[in-house]
């Protein structure tokens, strides 16, 4: 039995394990991850095939993955199964909480937005005085964003609107098609600022822990990592109360280990750091943890068709691209029925059409499909959904997953304030649409459920005050200083954006923070 | 099967031979095999004798050229044993099938591409709600079809049968279908009917020759080193864990 106690274990290995592992081992301290799945390599577990050899024709087999709308009979087999992780519900309020256990977790698929947040987001309430404010500013953060940008190749072009702040950016060059043109320039009729979206580019395509961050850890000779381990517990020396050990239990064999360690970062995810500390019972005399659990309003949007890109017409010059509404309510203004704001996403697509966007069926949908095929353009709203104490997590006193560890009961839900916003966005999204002399197909004004947006946050948020927060400004439990929580948990308030980009600059900075404690010997 | 299945079940094989002739190989037949000479593993399990034959399991298969088999896909040559529907409600569901999704343009329609035989297999094979959802729908649009024409609704005419369809189609976006009982049968039934129509190889290789480009490939992900065993184990279950410290609790 080994005796080896590590310098600094990490629990997780996506965006905010990777990001941390990278930054702790260039500063020569020897680190340990554990994953709680296997190591995917796409050229052994997967193969191009066509549609028509799966075995439900595409379908997906029935019943599986009931909470993961993004899946499909390709990629169903990348998601965490909820029978085999359960979590539970008020039956009349469900929640999409959206897993992956591969190595490199959702770092392995994700749409690649990269925004900042704004000091609208990071100051609200002494902006508009709901919630609270984060103990940190965007320009705390600026430059690790700026670093993170240059990691992960951020393409952009710069606005200079304080509530899209501009980056580090790969210059994007690309000109704006005439369907997007004539959308932007009716947005500027009525003071809706129509901007590019800025997306990672990565290398190759791929913007991954596993092909941007952990490489560089691996590179250094200090990166130990344990694929398909699930951890159980933490627990604290009873000398000192700092925590010291992690149990964990082999996903396959059901072994049960544990190993020492000198600081614990947690980088599981949002809702599985959350579930590991509160089945832990730590770093909790906040009460605050599980509390003021975010994610984003998705769902609510519309299609529209670009008249003169119908029939075939459609050219490159006209169709393709997409663009960013940044939120613009509540900045100098103020909306009638609803804080804080959205943002919509807009795609020009060349491409075929649903046929769901037609009343009609057989050779009648066949010529609407061809006429509108790739002249449709598209709106779909990112919402900020407000923190709330009410929308939490806790330990269910039943349910456990299938090593037998407690499962996460998620109890949240939308308000008014959601619902208003998602109406504002579909309507001034249509209202630009008829502005700029396009058809109007279809509308969704109801939001998706919770957690669909895969950007769950909050629940062990950040602060200054230790009975109001649980982990100080630099990711620090309050009660525990040599364990962090680095993933999107710590978020205060979630704005609009993919949080990302966020969360890869708060692990980078708590990972520099981190090493400079260790090294002065405060942690 | 596939490769990947065959060179699994090689490994498969290896191992447990590998542990019968641990189980069975006399002591000194073990030590007769050579330690390794260089840090580059031999590819094949161990030489020593090995149960039940004479000969190791797996000699050769590593060596054994690429089968290059070509497989078809099974709807290609045979035909879905369909029984989760009754006869009427398959008569119904074949009828929507040729209304909704005919052939067109030299595309297959659905009765070409086996949808009403997949269909029956997919419904039967899917959630009870679903099911109900299916053959309730089935059944009104039957009994619909009865009341007003006097005839089932595999015999109603286009005409007749449009004014039971045209008045639930709805339009909507993804992952926000009708809920209304009947509009949402209406609705999901026609989008079934044309994926499962679209996502057949009759339909993509109609594809393939009108356009010259594959449609519908994508990366398939195998189930990833998958679990050994999904049933928790009580025998292995930890004792619980002492409580932590009441400071931090």
């Amino acid at each position: 039995m080994s005796e080896e106690i590590v310098d600094v274990l990490i629990i997780g290995s996506g965006h905010s394990g990777g990001m941390a592992a990278k930054i702790l081992t260039e500063k020569g301290i020897n680190c340990l991850m554990l994953n709680a799945g296997p190591v995917a390599d796409p050229h052994k577990d997967a193969e191009v095939k066509p549609t028509y050899a799966l075995p439900f024709r595409g379908f997906k087999q029935p019943g599986i993955l009931p909470h993961v709308f993004q899946a499909n009979e390709f990629n169903a087999n990348t998601w965490v199964d909820e029978k085999e992780v359960p979590y539970t519900y008020d039956a009349e309020h469900p929640y999409n909480w959206v897993r992956v256990r591969l190595f490199g977790g959702r770092s392995l698929f994700w749409s690649r937005q990269s925004f900042r947040l704004s000091d609208y987001e990071f100051k609200g309430k002494s902006h508009d005085g709901y919630g609270d404010d984060w103990p940190i500013g965007l320009a705390d953060l600026a430059p690790y964003y700026s670093r993170v940008e240059e990691i992960f190749r951020v393409t952009g072009v710069p606005y200079g609107l304080p509530q899209y702040p501009d980056g580090n950016f790969v210059p994007d060059d690309e000109p704006w098609t005439t369907s997007m043109l004539r959308y932007a320039a009716a947005g500027k009729a009525k003071g809706v600022p129509v901007c590019k979206a800025r997306s990672a580019l990565g290398v190759d395509g791929l913007a991954s822990s596993v092909n941007l961050l952990l490489p560089d850890a691996v590179k250094t000779g200090r990166l130990k990592a344990i694929p398909n381990v699930v951890v159980r517990e933490l627990s604290v020396d009873k000398n000192t109360g700092l925590v010291n050990e992690a149990h964990f239990v082999d996903r396959l064999s059901k072994r049960e280990m544990s190993v020492k360690a000198r600081v614990v970062v947690l980088a599981a995810g949002t809702l599985e750091s959350t579930r590991l500390l509160l089945n832990s019972k730590l770093a909790n005399s906040s009460g605050v943890m599980g509390h003021y659990l975010i994610d984003q309003v998705y769902g609510p949007g519309m299609v529209c068709a670009v008249p003169d890109a119908r029939d075939g017409k459609g050219t490159r010059e006209i169709m393709g691209g997409g663009g960013l509404i940044p939120r613009f309510r509540n900045i100098d203004t103020k909306a009638k029925d609803f804080v804080r704001g959205y943002a919509l996403n807009l795609y020009s697509n060349m491409g075929g059409v649903s046929p769901h966007y037609f009343a009609a069926y057989g050779e009648e949908l066949q010529q609407k499909l061809d006429s509108y095929y790739g002249a449709t353009l598209s709106a779909g709203i990112m919402g900020e959904v407000l923190a709330r104490y009410e929308n939490h997590v806790s330990i269910d006193k039943v349910a456990v997953d299938a090593w037998d560890i407690p499962a996460l009961r998620i109890q949240t839900r939308y308000t008014d304030n959601e619902f208003n916003m998602a109406r504002d966005a579909v309507d001034t999204a249509t209202a630009l649409a008829e502005a700029a002399g396009y058809e109007v197909l279809v509308k969704n004004y109801e939001p998706n459920p919770p957690g669909y947006s895969i950007h769950e946050l909050g629940t062990c948020r950040m602060g200054d005050d230790p009975k109001t927060s649980v982990l100080n400004k630099w990711n620090q439990s309050h009660d525990i200083k040599n364990l962090l929580v680095v993933d999107g948990a710590a978020f205060v308030s979630g704005g609009w954006q993919n949080p990302t980009m966020t969360i890869l600059s708060l692990a980078m900075r708590a990972a520099e923070h981190l090493a400079d404690q260790m090294r002065t010997g405060n942690v | 099967m596939r490769r990947r299945d065959f060179v699994k079940g090689i490994l498969a094989a290896g191992a447990a031979a590998k542990t019968m002739s641990a189980q069975q190989a006399a002591a000194p037949a073990a030590q007769a095999t050579p330690p390794a000479a260089s840090s580059t593993p031999p590819p094949m399990p161990p030489q020593g004798p090995v149960a039940p034959g004479p000969m190791p399991w797996n000699r050769g298969l590593l060596e054994a050229p690429e089968l290059n088999l070509s497989t078809v896909v099974a709807d290609a040559v045979a035909e879905t044993h369909a029984h989760f529907f009754n006869e009427s409600q398959t008569a119904t569901l074949r009828r929507l099938c040729v209304l909704l999704m005919p052939p067109l343009k030299g595309y297959p329609g659905a009765l070409d591409t086996g949808t009403p035989e997949f269909l029956d297999f997919l419904i039967g094979a899917s959630p009870r709600r679903q099911q109900q959802m299916y053959k309730a729908g089935l059944d009104r649009l039957d009994a619909e079809a009865k009341a007003k024409f006097g005839a089932p609704f595999e015999k109603a005419t286009d005409a007749q049968a449009d004014t039971l369809i045209k008045p639930w189609l709805r339009t909507w976006m993804t992952d926000h279908a009708p809920t209304e009982l009947h509009a949402a049968f209406i609705n999901q039934a026609h989008s079934d009917i044309r994926t499962a129509t679209m996502n057949s190889q009759a339909w993509s290789d109609a594809h393939q020759a009108a356009r010259h480009w594959r449609d519908g490939y994508d990366l398939y992900w195998y189930p990833v080193d998958p679990n050994m065993n999904d049933e928790p184990n009580a025998a292995l279950r930890r004792p619980a864990m002492p409580a932590a410290p009441a400071a931090h609790a």
